[in-house]
């Protein structure tokens, strides 16, 4: 009970917090000093007290994709790492389901974009649809080696992989954290994919989709990016974190260093790196399964290195 | 019990004889439903006890030479693809009785139409149930004949009428294949019977090898899997939609039928059986997406996911086929369960979005996504029945699709394969089918999203309503099935079970699969939470204030500007390029003040049938030129003669060599 209070708790507050702390990190390297550290929470509560307005073409589906994606993007906050291992719920295969529910959630957000018949938010759906097919079997090329590995199945088990100098294991996580990190920028919309902040709607991705949404709905989509945002800092932080298998406290508050130190480099690397060309990042994602492919192939070497 | 199975042919014979007799439209639809009605009740009161786990029956009928006895024999795997084939008719029937309407309404008289689909189900019922290789073609080819004439319905079409004939050609050309591997087994046992090859089958010989690869083919050819596919598209577009949505779901399930069945008789495969099976089955998954990615045609698209679909189920039977040559039988259980109930439900979804497409054309009369758009504010029922067979398509939680690709997933992803470089081919395949799951979400969305969304994109489409009930009902039933299989997915697995129990292998299905039920339980939990929200969401939202989409990008011109079909997938194709060539066909205006109008005109051809075209088209002229040469040069003749005459003796006597 108290896990499951603390963990509610934690997705409460982490979205907002690491959104903000990207924010601030981008303020700073820009020289400003940028909105308060819970400026998206207020943003959220703001959206919530408003009313939703309708496109006239929409359909019913336009006013259900926000919640569902909000779901889909809570449910798989559930199985993942959000306050370090153990994650509130992990079963066999949970990492497959935890794929197809946010493409779910992306499905349904991309349904409704194209639900008000606005050529800018087709645009979005099919840069979105476009890129997240090629992410999928890097996703799966990562877990798959992860699991080889560890002779796990589930996602704890696979995030758990820890590097052993000298081993394939090092070249498997090396890899995978490489091309997760790609992944996560993907399907996060986080640059050099795509450009959380920019006020041209030819070059969106992500906000392009959603620009007709607006009250409690927009909200619902403003958190639920922010949750998916905190699941990937959260599945990554996990990773490179050392102590993170070790329980307790202790554990946790390392998780959350880490976490925090995750949301800085993403800032850090929003405030340095340009947004790639729409045409570039089907190449970038590439690398990504590239070095997914590699990091498969090097467990079977570790195979073969084990008597 | 037998009995009552094949009490169901002569009450289906009697209902297509009536439907012919009978002068009205309206008698021969009740003939045709009603026998068939009883057929499915007989048929399922039949095997009833066998898919609960009961033993297989057995009946032998005498007859006149050549066949002298036929034997009919009911196990769990006849059971498992009668149980669903004969009422999936049915509901084909129900529909055809809807869409046919306005063809009746112009005279035409659809008696035939009707025996045929009785036919079909016959068909069914001697296919899944007969032990001898000539009763079996038999049933074979009364399928592939039916489905022919069911497919030309409107014959005066040209197009339809080439799209039919390619698709007999092709059909027969995998009977060839078929009746070939059945004599091979004949000329070994001395016997038609299928009790009679297993003892032959069961050893490992290169004769087996031989026979595997010709029946694959075959088989191959029947369920439309990648390179064999070429005639599905086509056919699928021309029919009328109950038969492309028969066809595709239920008719050339008989495909993977034969497959299973000689499977069955086979006994443990070899481990390149499994690799091949598996990758036979990943590379049509995978083509088959591809193109379900830029086709304008929406029957075309879901023709293609076919190919997909019947891929997804032959990776999991190539995941069983392995896990049973390894002696991993856990494995072998996943394999096998994943692939048979992914026969299930394809044939679920499948059958619903072809009967929602029908319903978009007789609407519209037209499928060309390009051409369509905004029809959900129309069409209510069919577009959200077809959302939920695209989501269910695109493998997505909470619905069916989804479990029976987790429980393959489960098997790719087990790691229990014997060496390292095994579990990462199983791995890597896993990555594909994720990909394969990836595109078929963008291609369901892109054709959900175009038809049914957005405003309409051409003024001349006439503004359609959604169809009669005769057509709603089968396709309610089929979402209904589709969801609660998908969150109910033990239903399907005792379905599938008692035909997993027909593997030697010591491992119950329940206890292969029991890793996953705490899934089950999450998507379950996941089920609840969507409705809540999506309902409270579609309550709240229904007096909000309405205004125009916001304008940029939107305001100025037509509806015409929106995003098409083929800007959707634009990016994408251009990523594959090399799989999905793209044709273009331009007339620029030309000079600077042009007076013709300029004209563009992109489309994605199939490769594969491009190429075939192209080769049959040379091999003709081939053939052309060198027998007009033949005539000067006597002497290359007889070279060439005795060049052919040697080739064939080499082949017959590799085929009398004793093995």
């Amino acid at each position: 009970m108290v896990t499951l209070l603390l963990h509610a708790l934690a997705l409460l507050v982490l979205p907002f917090l690491s959104t903000g702390v990207i924010h601030r990190t981008r303020s700073l390297w820009s020289g400003r000093r940028g909105p308060p550290l819970m400026q998206s929470a207020h943003d959220v509560l703001r959206l919530l007290r408003k009313k939703a307005v309708y496109g006239d073409c929409t359909t019913p589906i336009f006013r259900i994709a926000p919640w569902v994606f909000l779901v889909t993007a809570l449910a798989s906050a559930a199985i993942a790492p959000i306050l370090g291992a153990p994650p509130l719920l992990s079963f066999a295969f949970d990492f497959v389901w935890f794929a197809y529910v946010w493409g779910l959630g992306r499905v349904a957000i991309m349904l409704a974009a194209l639900d008000t018949g606005s050529s800018f938010e087709g645009m979005g759906s099919a840069r979105e649809a476009t890129f997240s097919t090629l992410v999928e079997p890097a996703l799966f090329l990562v877990l798959g080696a992860f699991c080889l590995t560890s002779g796990a199945n589930t996602l704890s088990g696979a995030l758990a992989l820890r590097p052993v100098l000298g081993e394939a294991s090092l070249a498997v996580w090396f890899l995978g954290v490489l091309a997760l990190i790609i992944v996560l920028q993907v399907e996060t919309s986080r640059m050099p994919v795509d450009d959380p902040t920019t006020h041209l709607e030819l070059t969106m991705i992500h906000e392009v989709m959603v620009l007709d949404h607006g009250g409690p709905d927009l909200a619902a989509i403003q958190y639920g990016s922010a949750v998916k945002l905190q699941v990937g800092i959260s599945i990554l932080a996990t990773l490179l974190d050392p102590w993170s298998s070790a329980g307790g406290w202790l554990s946790r508050a390392t998780h959350l260093t880490f976490c925090l130190g995750v949301a800085v480099a993403i800032g850090t690397v929003e405030s340095l790196v340009a947004r790639l060309r729409l045409a570039t990042v089907p190449k970038y994602v590439a690398v990504a399964v590239g070095a997914a492919a590699v990091a498969l192939l090097a467990t079977t070497w570790q195979a073969g290195s084990t008597p | 019990m037998l009995t009552s199975v094949l009490l169901a042919l002569p009450v289906l014979l009697l209902g297509a004889i009536l439907a012919i007799a009978l002068r009205s439209n309206r008698a021969a639809a009740a003939a045709a439903l009603l026998t068939q009605l009883v057929a499915s009740v007989l048929v399922l009161v039949g095997v009833a006890d066998l898919l609960a786990g009961g033993p297989p029956i057995e009946v032998t009928w005498s007859w006149s030479p050549p066949i002298d006895r036929i034997p009919f024999r009911l196990d769990a795997l006849s059971a498992f693809f009668l149980a669903w084939s004969l009422p999936m008719t049915l509901l084909g029937t129900v529909y055809a009785v809807g869409y046919l309407r306005p063809y009746f309404a112009k005279g035409r008289h659809g008696g035939p139409h009707f025996a045929l689909l009785n036919l079909v189900s016959a068909s069914f019922v001697l296919v899944y149930s007969t032990q001898n290789a000539l009763v079996f073609l038999l049933g074979w080819e009364l399928a592939a004949v039916a489905a022919w004439l069911l497919v030309i319905w409107d014959y005066k079409n040209q197009k339809v009428r080439f799209a039919g004939f390619n698709y007999l050609v092709s059909t027969h050309v995998g009977l060839f294949v078929l009746v070939a591997a059945l004599m091979l087994l004949h000329s070994k046992t001395g016997s038609m019977d299928f009790a009679a090859f297993g003892p032959f089958l069961a050893i490992p010989s290169p004769a087996r090898d031989t026979i595997f690869l010709l029946l694959g083919i075959s088989f191959a050819l029947k369920s439309a899997f990648f390179p064999f596919h070429t005639w599905l598209p086509r056919a699928h577009s021309a029919a009328p939609a109950h038969v492309s949505a028969l066809m595709s779901g239920v008719i050339h399930k008989a495909g993977l039928f034969g497959f299973l069945r000689f499977t069955l008789l086979m006994g443990r495969p070899d481990e390149w059986m499994g690799w091949s099976v598996l990758a036979f089955g990943a590379l049509s998954a995978l083509f088959g997406v591809l193109h379900t990615s830029t086709q304008r045609d929406l029957k075309r698209l879901l023709g293609y996911s076919s190919t997909e679909n019947v891929g997804i189920a032959a990776m999991g039977f190539g995941v069983g086929y392995l896990g049973w040559s390894w002696g991993v039988p856990a494995l072998a259980v996943a394999g096998f369960a994943g692939g048979l109930l992914h026969l299930v439900n394809h044939a679920l979804f499948k059958c619903l979005l072809f009967y929602a497409a029908g319903a978009v054309y007789r609407a519209a009369h037209t499928v060309d996504i390009e051409r369509l758009g905004g029809l959900a504010r129309r069409m209510p029922w069919t577009a959200s029945l077809f959302l939920l067979g695209a989501l269910a398509i695109a493998a997505l939680p909470p619905l069916n699709g989804f479990v029976s690709e987790v429980v393959i997933y489960s098997g790719l992803l087990s790691g229990a394969a014997p060496t390292g470089a095994a579990d990462v081919a199983l791995v890597a395949a896993a990555a594909l089918l994720a990909f394969v799951g990836g595109v078929s979400a963008l291609s369901m969305t892109r054709a959900f999203g175009v038809v049914f969304l957005g405003n309409p994109r051409e003024r001349s489409i006439p503004a359609g309503e959604d169809p009669p009930a005769a057509m709603v009902l089968p396709m309610v039933l089929h979402a209904a099935l589709a969801l609660c299989l998908g969150v109910v997915p033990e239903l399907g697995l005792r379905l599938v079970r008692s035909t997993v129990a027909l593997l030697p292998l010591p491992v119950d299905l329940a206890i292969a699969l029991a890793p996953l039920g705490h899934l089950v339980w999450a998507t379950r939990a996941l089920a609840v939470a969507l409705g809540v929200s999506g309902l409270v969401a579609w309550w709240r939202g229904r007096h909000a204030r309405r205004t125009p989409t916001w304008g940029c990008g939107v305001a100025a011109g037509t509806p015409r500007m929106q995003y098409t079909g083929s800007s959707f997938t634009e990016q994408f194709a251009r990523i594959f390029e090399s799989f999905l060539p793209a044709l273009r066909r331009e007339q620029l205006p030309r000079g600077p003040f042009p007076r013709a109008p300029g004209r563009v005109a992109t489309h994605h051809a199939d490769p594969v049938e491009q190429r075939m075209f192209e080769v049959l088209g040379q091999g003709e002229e081939v053939v052309v030129k060198g027998s007009a040469r033949l005539s000067e040069q006597p002497g290359l003749a007889f070279a060439g003669g005795l060049l052919v005459l040697g080739l064939v003796g080499a082949i017959l006597m590799g085929a009398v060599q004793p093995w």
